[in-house]
């Protein structure tokens, strides 16, 4: 190829070089930007912590305050949208936002704090508000009665009823 | 921070590649960043950055720290990636140190050497739009957006009877589970 030639293709081709940061720029569709929770649809079931692979979604609770924290930090999110996937309500959505720079990693945290019910009989706190109102659609309205026991106290509760049942072999 | 040309030292820790392809696409034409000034060079002690990706592991711990030692004052380091920014997917495997932060603390513990200023470009790998939104950041041209985000639930308690209400209403209305019952059987032993 002759150097007129390349002159020639060169200025035919134009500019390619993007003017990104002076200039706004389009993600394709179905790009996997940044993760958000959106808080007031957030039911805090573990769902999401359970199915991220880095752990960047992390469920845990505060016994002392009684919530239970829904920590996100994008730092370690590795982007597969497995907790777009599995969420119950929609609450986690991958939005198209890439610009995640920041000078410390502190502002890379999102916390989603929801309040616990404490349990009737020994006043630990063992599930979310939300979770119960949630999940109280799936159950029979006489199954909900031991909803406020914590999982321990309803073992035991139902281990009780079944010794002061004495004698039922053909019910129990 | 830095409002002439930035050279740059590619450190890699052990990476996976897929941050250092993003890393060379942004000095090709498409994105040039050498229209800031930003260049590549091969030897730390003439870097005024490091480009660091990969989460440390041990083997590579030694020689990366060598690096750091190298680069002259004052740094500025571009933590690129999820394995830099906090360990990625490895984050708590017995071969890797976790990310620049667990780095830090080495090196301030160890050798007493300060952590320099460093940008998180979290992604995995960036676009390499987003390297360059880092390197701009550093540069002073755009502004972080990135933020802290903490929501608390605030429920007085009012709502919390009312929902105790709700769940329990029902319940009561139609309750077929009648605990405690003490069931007669033929033939069983009768207190």
């Amino acid at each position: 190829m002759g150097r007129f030639k390349l002159i020639t293709k060169a200025i035919n081709i134009g500019k390619v070089t993007e003017k990104y940061p002076f200039a706004p720029l389009e993600v394709p569709e179905g790009f996997r930007g940044k993760p958000v929770i959106d808080p007031e649809k957030c039911i805090g079931c573990t769902a999401c912590s359970n199915a991220c692979p880095p752990q960047a979604l992390q469920v845990y609770d505060d016994l002392e305050r009684g919530v239970r924290v829904v920590h996100l930090f994008v730092g370690r999110c590795i982007f597969c949208a497995r907790c777009q996937d599995v969420c119950p309500t929609g609450a986690i959505k991958l939005t198209k936002e890439f610009e995640l720079a920041t000078l410390s990693e502190e502002d890379l945290h999102q916390f989603v704090e929801l309040k616990m019910v404490r349990c009737e009989e020994c006043g630990k706190p063992f599930d979310t508000f939300r979770h119960l109102l949630y999940s109280a659609k799936e159950l029979q309205p006489w199954e909900r009665e031991m909803m406020f026991l914590c999982p321990e106290c309803r073992a035991k509760r139902i281990s009780e009823q079944l010794i002061s049942a004495k004698g039922g072999g053909g019910y129990v | 921070m830095f409002e002439k040309s930035l050279w740059v030292f590619h450190l890699n820790s052990g990476s996976c590649n897929g941050c250092d392809i993003e890393i060379l696409n942004i000095f090709a034409p498409k994105q040039d960043v050498e229209r800031f000034g930003i260049k590549l060079v091969g030897s730390p002690r003439h870097a005024d950055a490091i480009a660091f990706t990969g989460p440390v592991t041990r083997e590579c711990l030694p020689k990366v720290i060598e690096a750091f030692k190298a680069v002259p004052e004052p740094k500025i380091v571009l933590a690129i990636g999820s394995c830099a920014c906090g360990g990625g997917i490895w984050y708590d495997t017995y071969a890797v140190i976790g990310g620049v932060k667990e780095l830090y603390k080495i090196l301030k513990e160890e050798y007493g050497i300060e952590p320099p200023t460093t940008i998180y470009i979290p992604g995995c790998p960036p676009k390499p739009e987003a390297i360059i939104y880092g390197v701009a950041m550093a540069r002073g041209l755009v502004k972080q957006k990135q933020k802290r985000e903490i929501y608390i639930e605030e429920l007085d308690e009012k709502t919390e009877r009312d929902i105790v209400e709700i769940l329990f209403g029902e319940a009561k209305e139609t309750r077929h589970f009648v605990p405690n019952i003490t069931v007669k059987t033929d033939g069983g032993e009768d207190e």
